[in-house]
Order: structure tokens, then sequence, then C-alpha cells
């Protein structure tokens, strides 16, 4: 097999990747059910490779009665029938890596389905083989510190099971048991399991709710070190037998606790950058950098060949556990007017609707997201602009068809629109008639073409943008975020106006006296560094990327 | 390499026909006396330095003389005539002579007196302010050079000192100083990357708010159903200024509580104030305010407990206080160059303090008005002064009770500082009056709004 990927073998591909988030459900029906599909994605890749992302990451496809999409799985060996199956997902990794794509998919060690054999097994008896599998109590008192995650849902982490006459541990919801990983037999089990999915191709896994796998007494029984010492051997055994595969960790902590995550290097290569993501929004709703720059400066180096992973949006709410109570108050005053909006402690919408639609703002915030540090994960349906239908429940909102097309179901799905697991979106504003990807291919001036544009600038520039280190520049006016990255030789200056109304800014760029910056999308030279502060002008909501270089000699 | 030079009498005329040109020269016209009572000199040949005090007349003046060969007149002097002090000869040979501060090499040179063993590679002259020079280098730490200097402690230095030593966080405490006889001559500080004045934080927020209503005070044509429009509202505005007023109000009250420990707490008698403010009341005509309203606020005052009197920061306006990534920093603890290092130093109400900042609340949202056409946009500016001035003054509160530094009853907290609010307008009456009389009616606004 001609696989463009082992072709090109680069066990570090993660820290200069663009990542791509899909849901399998809404993405493309190829078999005309209503339900997107693992063919359906096979058959869409061409977009994905258009659009200049370089990894696909899939929500969960395992086998699952989906009370809480897919992260409640009961088999970890096959695939929702739904979605199709091994064959099919065998068919999509091929085609990514012919492609030069690579292909990670979620991954839930924490819990699975009450639905799953072996909680079936475990909870028969006190004493059968698998009755240590999951966390069992005579009393539903224990590890009282240990915080409850949904709070609109959930009243307790222990629930009752009538059939063993005993309360079991969960610390999401009561349907989802917590696997023991104080058994051996347990972690070898998961290991066996993520060995299989390498074994058929993924380049990795975006690892669900890491901090909770175990319990202990007297703690909150998050980021314990047991937690981490389970972490570091599956790398460990992950890296003897399929290098250059990725561990992205869910653990959505202070950074200063997330980098625990990276060990020394040796744990999980990749960590969503949770708080940074409100604080970007915040940032331009008050037309001020702090926001930004307070995160940043709390965010301690990682060990080298590791990443952030940062995000405008994802699959889950807006995440608000990580600002403060002022914070989280301005947020959802901000942002989520209706309560409706508001999920859990969080905010359950899309880009462009949070935005306002506003298409300025839409570029600069991901302007910042291909700039700052980490390797950026886009989300389906962001591309385009795509809207939410907050009438529907839980976080069903931005979780709607994919809008391919003007046509019947958006060009999703051939079925009966009363079949489609969820209606596309059919407003005014976002509705698939007016927003969708065959529009904005037709269109030069399009969001859509504007985002395959940028990510070609970002690919140009992937090693300093990617690992480049970081340094914020001081600036008076509070409106303008100016920073640098710099990688080996070297250096990007990142400009940005975070406030609706043009503004100057004066820089110090003495240290550059003699360098050119050249605009990054037209490699326009600008005037010279020289003795004076150096003066750039912003256009409302406007940024720059520039690459310091060396004046060209005066003679030509 | 401290050397000595010759000749000094030469420099002597030079230096009193130079000094007028500078902004922080104080007299009015050359000095009719002039004396080099204390010098420092690094450099044998060129470029040398000379650190001198003077006396010129009754006032001290620091001078940080450069000295380069007179044929190599430096690239750094171009256009730069007021810094060039004129041309001597030494024993290295013909000198032309400068301000140091312009001299990159002897910048560096500076540096390394006022902190031996601190190295930098870059340093840049920041804009030159009324008593002082400051040079930042690598953008890290910045050198504060005390240009007009007084026998005694300069406050900067003592304050900064002080506050560092309580502990308290929001002050660039000195790395390093730079004492002469009696003079403090200069203060290293950490430099605070990324910082923004608070006046311009506001009056960013303030163009937010005025932007928000410039986007819906248009009627729409409405459809089916239309959308809910927000009325612009400076709790809905997105650039919302409360929750920086109530954390600077916070750390005005720590400064306070971290002062009040530092120097003490005094007992007053507020007649005082009352008859001071009283006295410079009588120069603000009955047309501007109704004096007996403004009367009775100093009768309510002298009637008041005051609270411990402390030493406060006494020149506190949003343009002192920066907010950097660890939040808000209070700059400057000069006082105003104008007053004898006597009246900075003695201890007043800290609520005199707040009083700066609440005018100062007033000021950038009434500037930020005149950016405008429109009167509607007078309640919403108004809006904004209300609600930030509450939130900094919650804020404040909060820790001030706590530490102490107020009068106990509440009644009497609001009495007094109406009193120091009334004292601040009157005196920017005056200012505006003499300076600026295209801005008299900020101050007359408030001078009406107190005594209404």
């Amino acid at each position: 097999m001609t696989d463009a990927i082992t072709a090109t073998a680069d066990d570090r591909w993660y820290q200069r990747a663009v990542f791509y988030e899909v849901l399998v459900r809404g993405f493309y029906d190829a078999n005309n059910d209503g339900t997107g599909d693992l063919k359906g994605i096979t058959q869409r890749l061409d977009h994905i490779q258009w659009l200049g992302a370089d990894c696909l990451w899939l929500l969960p496809f395992y086998q699952s009665p989906l009370r809480d999409g897919g992260y409640d799985i009961s088999d970890f060996f096959s695939i929702l029938p739904e979605y199709g199956d091994l064959a099919d997902a065998v068919e999509l990794i091929g085609e990514c890596h012919r492609r030069g794509l690579r292909i990670i998919a979620d991954m839930v060690m924490n819990h699975t389905s009450d639905a799953h054999s072996w909680f079936q097994e475990s909870r028969q008896d006190r004493a059968n083989p698998k009755a240590d599998w999951y966390v069992w109590s005579d009393d539903d008192t224990r590890y009282p510190d240990a915080r409850i995650i949904f709070v609109d849902t959930e009243r307790s982490n222990w629930s009752w099971d009538p059939v063993r006459q005993q309360y079991y541990w969960h610390r999401f919801f009561s349907h989802q048991p917590d696997l023991n990983y104080d058994n051996p037999e347990v972690q070898q089990a998961m290991l066996d399991v993520v060995r299989f999915w390498l074994d058929l191709g993924l380049d990795g896994f975006r690892l669900d709710a890491v901090p909770y796998l175990y319990e202990r007494d007297g703690t909150n029984g998050e980021n314990l070190a047991e937690t981490h010492e389970f972490l570091k051997r599956l790398r460990k055994e992950i890296d003897a037998s399929h290098p250059g595969t990725v561990m992205l960790a869910e653990a959505n902590q202070w950074p200063a606790d997330v980098v625990d995550y990276y060990g020394d290097g040796d744990e999980c290569h990749m960590c969503f950058h949770f708080p940074l993501m409100p604080r970007m929004f915040m940032a331009v709703r008050r037309e001020q950098r702090y926001p930004i720059t307070e995160i940043l400066a709390q965010t301690p180096a990682i060990p080298d060949g590791c990443q952030w992973g940062i995000f405008l949006r994802n699959h889950d709410e807006l995440t608000l556990e990580m600002v403060t109570d002022d914070e989280r108050d301005y947020m959802y005053n901000e942002y989520a007017k209706d309560p409706r909006m508001k999920r859990n402690v969080g905010i359950s919408r899309r880009l462009a609707p949070l935005v306002d639609n506003n298409r300025a703002v839409a570029e600069l915030l991901h302007a910042l997201l291909f700039s700052l540090p980490g390797s950026p994960v886009l989300y389906y349906g962001d591309e385009i602009g795509m809207g939410d239908n907050i009438y529907l429940g839980d976080r069903d909102g931005v979780r709607t068809p994919m809008q391919w097309t003007p046509d019947r179901n958006a060009g999703f799905s051939k079925a009966d629109f009363a079949q489609l697991y969820l209606p596309p979106l059919m407003d005014p504003v976002y509705g698939y008639q007016a927003v969708n990807v065959e529009a904005g291919q037709r269109d030069p001036g399009s969001f859509l073409h504007w985002m395959q544009r940028v990510l070609q600038v970002r690919r140009q520039h992937g090693d300093v943008l990617g690992m480049g280190s970081l340094e914020v520049l001081s600036a008076e006016n509070p409106s303008v975020l100016a920073f640098l990255r710099q990688y080996e030789e070297r250096t990007v200056l990142c400009v940005n106006n975070l406030s609706r109304f043009a503004q100057p800014v004066e820089l110090q760029l003495g240290r550059f006296a003699a360098k050119a910056p050249i605009e990054l999308f037209g490699r326009v030279p600008f005037p010279a560094v020289g003795d004076l502060p150096y003066l750039l002008t912003l256009a409302g909501h406007g940024f720059y990327w520039f690459e310091l270089a060396d004046l060209p000699s005066v003679s030509q | 390499m401290t050397g000595e030079i010759a000749n000094w009498g030469e420099l002597v005329p030079l230096l009193a026909s130079w000094l007028p040109r500078q902004r922080w020269y104080s007299g009015q016209a050359e000095p009719a006396s002039l004396e080099i009572i204390d010098h420092e000199i690094v450099g044998n040949g060129f470029p040398a330095l000379a650190r001198l005090v003077v006396r010129a007349d009754d006032s001290h003046y620091q001078v940080v003389v450069g000295l380069r060969g007179r044929d190599e007149r430096p690239e750094f002097l171009r256009g730069q005539d007021q810094a060039v002090i004129g041309e001597f000869t030494i024993d290295a040979g013909e000198a032309i002579a400068y301000d140091a501060v312009f001299d990159v090499d002897l910048a560096l040179v500076i540096l390394g007196m006022v902190a031996p063993g601190e190295k930098a590679e870059r340093v840049r002259l920041m804009g030159a302010e009324q008593s002082n020079s400051s040079l930042v280098y690598d953008e890290r730490v910045i050198l504060k050079l005390f240009r007009r200097v007084q026998p005694g402690h300069n406050p900067e230095v003592e304050v900064t000192e002080a506050l560092g030593a309580q502990g308290f966080t929001s002050v660039a405490a000195p790395l390093a100083t730079l004492r002469a006889g009696d003079f403090d001559l200069a203060i290293l500080q950490p430099f605070l990357a990324g910082a923004s004045e608070g006046w311009s934080l506001a009056l960013t927020s303030l163009r937010d708010l005025f932007g928000m209503h410039d986007t819906q005070s248009v009627p729409a044509i409405t459809f089916d159903a239309p959308p809910p429009s927000a009325v612009a509202d400076p709790a809905q505005a997105g650039g919302d200024f409360s929750g920086e007023a109530a954390r600077l109000g916070a750390v005005t009250a720590g400064m306070h509580v971290a002062l009040a420990e530092a120097f003490g707490r005094q007992r007053v008698d507020p007649k005082v104030w009352a008859t001071s403010i009283a006295r410079q009341l009588e120069a603000v005509g009955p047309l501007d305010v109704d004096k007996d309203a403004a009367l009775a606020i100093l009768d309510r005052l002298a009637e008041a407990d005051p609270g411990p009197a402390i030493r406060v920061h006494g020149d506190y306006h949003l343009g002192q206080v920066v907010r950097t990534d660890t939040g808000w920093y209070v700059l400057d603890f000069e006082g105003e160059p104008a007053r004898t290092l006597e009246e900075r130093r003695s201890p007043t109400s800290p609520l005199k303090d707040v009083a700066g900042m609440l005018r100062s609340f007033h000021y950038a949202s009434a500037v930020a008005r005149t950016e405008r056409d429109g009167e509607e946009l007078d309640e919403l500016a108004s809006a904004w002064e209300r609600r930030n001035c509450d939130a900094f003054l919650r804020g404040y509160m909060r820790v001030a009770v706590a530490g102490g530094v107020l009068p106990a009853d509440e009644e009497d907290v609001h009495a007094v500082l109406a009193a120091f609010e009334l004292e601040k307008a009157i005196y920017e009456l005056g200012y505006e009056r003499a300076y600026r009389p295209d801005w008299e009616a900020i101050p007359l606004a408030a001078l009406r709004r107190l005594t209404s």
C-alpha cells in the first residue's frame, strides 16, 4: 500500500498540525438513512483536504446506547451500526493516509456505558470474575470532596444498583459507571482496546475525561498521582509499538495543573488549553488584551515535544469551569442572554452566532487561533460560519447536519427529512440555503475561501507558528495584542486589534533594528524597523502577521 | 574609573545658560548663581560621564553630562539641540558636553552607577517628565533619574520602599537606589511590561459604550418578529469597566492600609481641613457654585469623625495607575511637584485619594464624551461614571473598612469624601481656567452636582 503518512514519518507531526473535529453522525450520510456515517466521511475527505487541515478527530463511533452522544461506550471493539462497520473504519483510515491526512478518535478511558457487558457481568453479584472492574460500595458517602460535574442532571456521584444491591461510582452520568483502575485487569483490558485501534491504523486518541481515572479518600479525585502513572504506562507501550501516535488529553483544569499531564515529556503529547478559549472571546468583547495576556502569563512552559491543543469552539459547551465567578457571570451576560443557551456550566453556541455573525471578528479570532502557541482544532461547519439551534435538547444545538449544498437536507442526506437525526438549520441567516459549502466554494470572497487561504499561510510557517516561543510585546494601547513567535532563526510578529474601531500602536522593536517586517499574506515589505518605536495602524478587528526578515541589499 | 577634570569652572556658565531650556527647570530665567555641589566622574577620555548636583539659585538639580570629542559630534544629538550643553576643553581634548541620557553607551554606565553589576543590552529614553528622566533597559527595568532634587528622601523612593516592605505587591518596589549626600538621585524599578494606563482603558470602555449606542440608536424596519433591541447600557456593554474599577478600588484600599502601617495613623481635627477648603472656595465666584451649599458640606466635614490621617498618594487619578497581566499597579508617588516635600509628606485622609479617583472617572467620561456629538450620550456618560464610581467604592470599602483607615460611621465617610471631592473640583476649576478654558465645564458640572 502506498501510504503518504509512513512515507513522511515524522513523530512530532502534531506540533504543526491543524486538527478538524468531525461528528460522524453529522458530517455526511452515505447510505441515506438520515444519519451520517464513516463512509460519508470518506466520501467527503476532499473538502477537508482542500481546506488544509492535517488531521481528523472523530467523535466516538463505538457501539453505544447513545445516551451521552456515544461517550457511553458499550463495546470498544465494534462500530455503532448506524455509522458502518470495522471495514468502513479501515477504509476511512486508509483513505486519510493515502491523502497525507492523519486521523485520531475519541477514546473514553474513565468509564463505560452501563450496557457494556463488563458492567452487566460486574453487577450480577460480588464474586464474579469482573466483580471488581467497577467502583462498588455499600456506602454512598465516600469521596465527598469529588465535585459533581453534570450538576444539571446528577445529584450524587454514587447511584444504587438494585441488582447487586450496592452503590456504584460515576463522575459523569449515572448510566456511565467508572472503571476501577486499581484492578490490573482493567488496566490491561484498556491497553488492549488502545492497541486494537492503533493496529487498525489510527494515529492517536483524544482521551476523554482523563483526570478522573482513580478515586482516593480525602481528595477531590482529580489529577491523582496514580492517574499520571497509568497514562505514563500507556505512553510507554504505544511509543514502543506505534511510534508517532498522539495522546491528546481532555483535562479541563487550570494550565498549571494541566501541564502535569505532559509529565516530563513522557505522558500525553497534547493537552487542550481550556481557559484560553473563553478568554479570547472575552478580550474581543472588552476590546482589550488582558483576558488573553493574563492567561498566557499563567501558562507554564511545557516539555520538549509537547503541544497545546487550542480551539474556539467544539462539540461541547463553551467551557466556563475555568473562569472565575466574576468572569463566568460576565460571559453568561455577554454571550448567553437566553437562559436556554446555558448548559451545565457553559454555553452551547457555535462560533458565528457567538460573534453576532460578524465576519471581521470571526477572522480575527481565527487569526489568534492560528498564531497563538498550540495546534488549532477546528469544529466542522465553523469554516462556513454555520449557526446553531438553541431549541434542540442537551448539546444537540451545535450538532446539526453539515450544510453542503442548498439542496434537500442541506445536501447532507437523501433520506426523507423526517428521518434525519436532527433537522438542518433553516433560518434565514444561518439556514442551509444561505450557508453551505457549495456557496462558499463558488464565492471567491467567502469566509470559507478566507479560511483556506489563512490555513495555507499557517502551513507555510508551520514551524514557527506551531513550535515557536511566545513573547507578548508591550503596547500602551490596551486594545492591541502584539506578540512574537520565534523558532530557530525565524521570527514572526503578530499584531491584533481587539477593538471594532481602528487603532494605532507603537511597538518597541529596537532589537530588530534594520529588519524589515514582511506581511505574510501578500509578502509586502513594510518600512524597516528604525530607532523610533515602530508605528502600525490597524483597521477595526484587523490583524497583521509579519515575518521579520533581513533587509534586502539596496543594489539590485 | 573615577577621575577628575581640572577645569570645572568652564562648565558652570554653559550649564547656567543650558538649564533654563530644560522642562524640569523650575526657574523663569537663567540662575543668578550656579554652583556644582557634588560630582562623580566615570571614564578617562571619551566618552566620559560626569554626574553632577548643582545648586541654581535656591533649587537643586541633577545633571548627567556626557563628554565626547568635539570632532565626532555624535549622531544621537542630531535634532536634539536642547540636549547640547556646549563645548569645552578637558585633558582628553576638545569636548562637546551634552545631556548623557541621550547617549546609549553612557545610559548603560548610569545603570552601572545605580546598580553595580546590573547589565543590559538595550536602552531607550521614555518621554521626559516634569521632574525626572526615565530610561528603560531591555524592557525589563526602568531607571528614574530625578532631575529636580531636594534635600531629604524623595517620596517615590521613600514610599515604594515602604510599600514593598509592607508586602504590598501592586507597586514597583525599588531594585536599587542612588543617593549622594542629602539627595536621592535615582531609583531602579522593574519595568511593568505590557501595562496600559487606567486612563486609556477607561476611554476604551467608554468608546465601546458609545459605539454600542451608535449601532442601536437607529430604529430598523421591523418584520413579523422584531428582534428585541437592547438599549445601550454600561452594564450590558462588552467593554464594561466595572470589574476593573472594583479591583482598582481594592488595590487602592490595600495601598492605604499598607501606607498606614508603614507611616502610622494620626488623629486630626477635621476643622483644619474644612478651614483650608473654605479658603480655597473663596476663589470661586458665586455664579459657579452655590456657596451656601458648599459651606454646608464643609460644616458637615467639621463635625465628622474624620478617621485616621495617613500618608497618601497625593496625586491619585487614572493616569497614575496601570493595568498589567497581574492586575493594577500604582505609579508615581512623588506627589504634586509644585508642593514642598513637607506638604507632600503630611498625613491626610485616604479619602482624598479616593476623591481624586472619583473625579478622574468623571473626567474620563466627559473627555470621551467630547469625542462625539449627540446630546443623548450625556445620559450614557453619566451612567458609565456612576456605575464605575460605585464599583470602585465597593471594591475600596470592602478592604479599607477591615484595614482601619476610614471613619467608623459610613455617613462620616461620605461627608469627608464629599468635602474632598469639592476641594478637588475647586482646584480643577482654577487649573482649567488658567490653562485649558475649553475644559472648565467639567469641574463646573462637578461643583454644581456636589452642591445640588
